[in-house]
């Protein structure tokens, strides 16, 4: 007994030591969080004379996971040598909503933070249009084309600069990162090179290729791949739109200014009874809709799927790792598919202007004059290339016709992280207003953007795929853009939290992710009756709420985003 | 857990049953050290415990979080109505309950078997190395468990594997697509990461059977087996009501992570449980008050049923909890 209640006592000890740390450092934690504020406070009230740059820090919140720079990072020291400015950069860590949540409850914001309509709903944000009318001339030239577009929906004030988008002159890139339906370039290469247009040909094409080589690198062939994991669920409810030759809005088509949803619709049916059918030809993952990301990354790496639908950024790192292991006839090229020859593909659009995304300054912030006008200076051509390619000869070399170019060195140093952290602005740059297009002189504003220089890091196989197709990059593969409807994108309506639209398209998101699958395994002869079940629940909900949200935003836009 | 019950023993035997000693302040002077050491656990559980429940009014208002309470639109019980109301409410209760009563039952029956085992072996090294390698899954996170499961019963997994070789399957089975076989996997990913976990306090309550007990027996002709029915499992028996009273009260929390991550929308009839559901149309969609709906809801019923446990462990003579 003696020795029992002893150890019984010394268990409490422990636990009392332990809590008691916990305690301390909840209150250590506290007080160091207080202090740097203050020190951030005393910094920015201290002179605003102009010339010689005095000492003044930037807090600054970035809403998504990413690294501090080096502390003797290159760029961050030239702005600080030359401009005075030094930032403190909070990354998100853990989940966004809840950091939001306790910023928001607390009023504890840094000076400026990255666009989110929670902060703007709480009022985090002050009004910029008339700080940018009187302190900042050069950003309120490079956004005078979308000075309405950035206005806030509810209050017309504008509350954040969006950080891309706003372009001067014909938009061009090398480089598509949005939709398309992707197909390896070996299955190309081996048909000799056709031109694919619509579905049948693009399944065909893939079928074919399948039957010839039922492995690659001694593992099975897989023919198609549909991803729909968590929030990455367009790989399957995306399709149909685009194959009726409408642009990326979302879970909507739009025509005339008019949306509807096409879950429920015939042209949606088509595509899910044509994957029913190649399902039935066994060219479907079987494990394709229990995968989650990682699993499907890994298989795309592994190189033995010939096509899938998706945005390509987001199985970029599964290519990057294709072409780490010199498999480049295993990377992909994104093709515009329709159903039928004669309608026009719109998968390629025109940037839309990225609405709260880019920074805003908040309601704490002390200094909010200096902060816009040092956006100001950074949006004016020297800052931006700096900020863009990097330090003239030591990051980008000008060649004899005043082109900007990169060595293959500087090329690598550009993809290598760790370099970046040390010599780059980026998380800074991604955020900021930037210049987008050319600069006066002709050069891209970005390096993927300038032709030669593209063509110039391009690898030997790409060179002669492209030959074989006459194209300069793979963005050919896609019709030119059109100019974008005033209220593109659709599906970025800010549909408001906890609304009944809100939830009437997660409760529709459901039934699909519930019922497609069943839909696209079922037997040929079934696929009837599940779609007839699947379009019956989708009847039962209020869509109209839906619709009607949308509408309404889209119609606010035709009204007020005109420019005048 | 184990502490718990394992410092409580001490604690209840001591006094004798029905007689209680007067509180006097001698009484308390004579204690006063225990007094000060349990102070800050009294604060501990009032701060983390009881003041959130304030956060519960939550529930009633259509909760904005940058207002003042004072400001919160009040709207009575539209959550619960919501909650309670929507067609998959009563899919998602079923699931929950189902697959916690299949943890529970799985839980309890593998792990007792597994100490009984543990516990007959004599070679000490044996027995702790099987203990351990069957404890150390318990300290991988869901997150890594399901993708071993996942990749496990893969169309090309070792399952499947196996089960051909063996020729009892012709075609490889996709576990992971056939809603009626969720529940089973849910239940054997949770033994097969817990059961080690689960023996411990068995094995520590085994240990303090008193061996006369085992020398009697034998001398009495009982078998091993005989001894494990008559000695062993009436000597862990309190053990074992205590954890599963403890367990009945958490028979809604059947889990959140497992099924987030290892459902897909084949088997989502049967792998939605109130946690994804509360998160799905509350959290996630900034409806705090949805969110705290379903945890009243919860907590309600854990309450409830922990009481009703405790009461057929009383009426069945047998230790308590409360």
């Amino acid at each position: 007994m003696g020795g029992k209640s002893k150890s019984v006592i010394r268990l409490g000890m422990i636990m009392l030591l332990s809590f008691s740390f916990i305690l301390a450092g909840c209150g250590g934690s506290d007080k160091t969080a207080t202090s740097g504020d203050a020190k951030a406070g005393n910094e920015a009230s201290g002179g605003s004379g102009e010339g010689k740059p005095e000492p003044f820090e930037i807090t600054a919140f970035i809403g998504e996971a990413g690294q501090q720079p080096t502390p003797d990072n290159k760029i961050y020291k030239k702005i600080k040598d030359e401009l005075g400015v030094t930032f403190k950069f909070e990354f998100l860590a853990g989940d966004l909503n809840q950091k939001l949540g306790v910023m928001i409850a607390g009023s504890d914001y840094p000076d400026i933070m990255t666009g989110n309509t929670k902060l703007t709903a709480a009022g985090a944000y002050i009004p910029l249009e008339d700080l940018i009318e009187e302190h900042a001339p050069n950003l309120k030239k490079h956004y005078e084309k979308y000075w309405n577009m950035m206005k806030d929906p509810n209050d017309g004030h504008i509350y954040i600069l969006p950080n891309y988008g706003a372009y001067n002159g014909e938009v061009s890139s090398t480089w598509y990162s949005g939709p398309a339906f992707w197909i390896q370039k070996a299955v190309l290469e081996e048909a000799g090179y056709p031109k694919v247009k619509t579905l049948d040909e693009y399944f065909d094409l893939i079928a074919k290729y399948k039957e010839k080589h039922p492995n690659i690198d001694g593992k099975p062939t897989i023919g198609f791949e549909i991803l729909n994991y968590d929030w990455k669920n367009w790989g399957l409810f995306n399709a149909p739109q685009h194959l009726i030759g409408h642009p990326n809005d979302g879970s909507v088509v739009v025509n005339d200014g008019k949306a509807e949803i096409f879950a429920d619709k015939d042209y949606a049916k088509r595509y899910y009874q044509k994957l029913n059918e190649i399902n039935a030809k066994g060219l479907i993952d079987k494990e394709t809709f229990t995968q989650n990301f990682d699993q499907y990354l890994a298989k795309i790496s592994s190189g033995t799927v010939l096509g899938m639908f998706d945005q390509h950024w987001n199985f970029q790192n599964a290519e990057n790792a294709l072409i780490t292991q010199k498999k480049h006839e295993r990377t992909y090229v994104g093709l515009p598919l329709v159903y039928d020859e004669g309608t026009r593909d719109y998968y390629l659009d025109r940037p839309a202007l990225n609405l709260n995304n880019g920074f805003g300054i908040s309601v704490n912030a002390k200094d909010p004059v200096k902060i816009i006008k040092l956006w100001d200076r950074l949006i004016q051509e020297d800052w931006q290339k700096i900020l863009s390619w990097g330090i003239e000869g030591e990051d980008y070399i000008v060649n004899e016709k005043g082109r900007f170019m990169k060595t293959q060195e500087q090329r690598d140093k550009f993809t290598d992280a760790t370099w970046k952290l040390a010599n780059k602005a980026d998380t800074l740059y991604s955020f900021s207003p930037k210049m987008q297009g050319f600069f006066s002189d002709g050069n891209a504003t970005d390096g993927a953007a300038q032709p030669e220089e593209y063509q110039a890091g391009l690898e030997e196989y790409d060179k002669k795929f492209l030959k074989a197709y006459g194209f300069n990059s793979y963005v050919d593969f896609f019709s030119p853009a059109p100019e974008n409807p005033i209220y593109y994108p659709a599906w970025s309506v800010d549909l408001v939290e906890g609304s009944e639209a809100k939830i009437v398209n997660t409760k529709q998101n459901d039934l699909s992710t519930k019922f497609l699958p069943k839909a696209i395994l079922a037997n040929p002869s079934d696929f009837d009756s599940v779609w007839t079940e699947y379009t019956n629940e989708i009847h039962k909900l209020n869509i109209k709420a839906y619709e009607d949200r949308i509408n309404e935003v889209l119609q606010w836009r035709i009204e007020n985003w005109s420019v005048k | 857990m184990m502490e718990e019950t394992l410092t409580k023993k001490p604690v209840v035997r001591k006094p004798k049953k029905g007689k209680r000693q007067p509180m006097t302040w001698s009484l308390i002077k004579n204690q006063r050290q225990l007094i000060w050491m349990s102070v800050p656990l009294l604060a501990y559980i009032i701060l983390f415990s009881y003041v959130p429940i304030w956060g519960w009014t939550m529930a009633f208002q259509d909760y904005k979080p940058a207002l003042d309470f004072a400001d919160q639109k009040w709207v009575g019980f539209k959550h619960f109505k919501f909650l309670f109301l929507d067609d998959n409410f009563l899919r998602v209760l079923r699931n929950t309950l189902a697959m916690s009563v299949i943890n529970l039952v799985l839980g309890f029956v593998t792990a007792i078997v597994l100490a009984l085992l543990l516990n007959e072996i004599k070679k000490v090294f044996w027995k702790r190395t099987v203990q351990t390698i069957s404890y150390l899954p318990h300290f991988l996170s869901w997150v890594i468990v399901t993708g071993i499961v996942a990749t496990t019963l893969a169309s090309d997994g070792i399952v499947n594997d196996v089960l051909m070789k063996l020729h009892l399957i012709k075609e490889p089975i996709l576990w992971l697509s056939e809603g009626h076989y969720f529940w089973g996997v849910v239940g054997a990913s949770h033994v097969w990461k817990e059961v080690g976990w689960n023996t411990i306090i068995y094995l520590a309550a085994m240990s303090s059977i008193d061996p006369a007990l085992y020398e009697a027996a034998e001398i009495d002709g009982a078998s091993r087996y005989k001894k494990m029915f008559h000695v062993t499992l009436p000597g862990i028996k309190p053990t074992i009501v205590i954890l599963l009273i403890m367990s009945i009260g958490h028979i809604l929390e059947a889990g959140f992570e497992v099924q987030y991550l290892l459902g897909n929308g084949l088997v989502v009839d049967w792998a939605e449980t109130i946690d994804i559901f509360v998160l799905k149309y509350g959290i996630a969609q900034g409806n705090y008050s949805l969110a705290t709906a379903g945890g009243i809801f919860k907590t309600v019923v854990s309450v409830t049923m922990l009481l009703i446990a405790n009461w057929i462990a009383k009426r069945l003579g047998e230790e308590r909890l409360l």
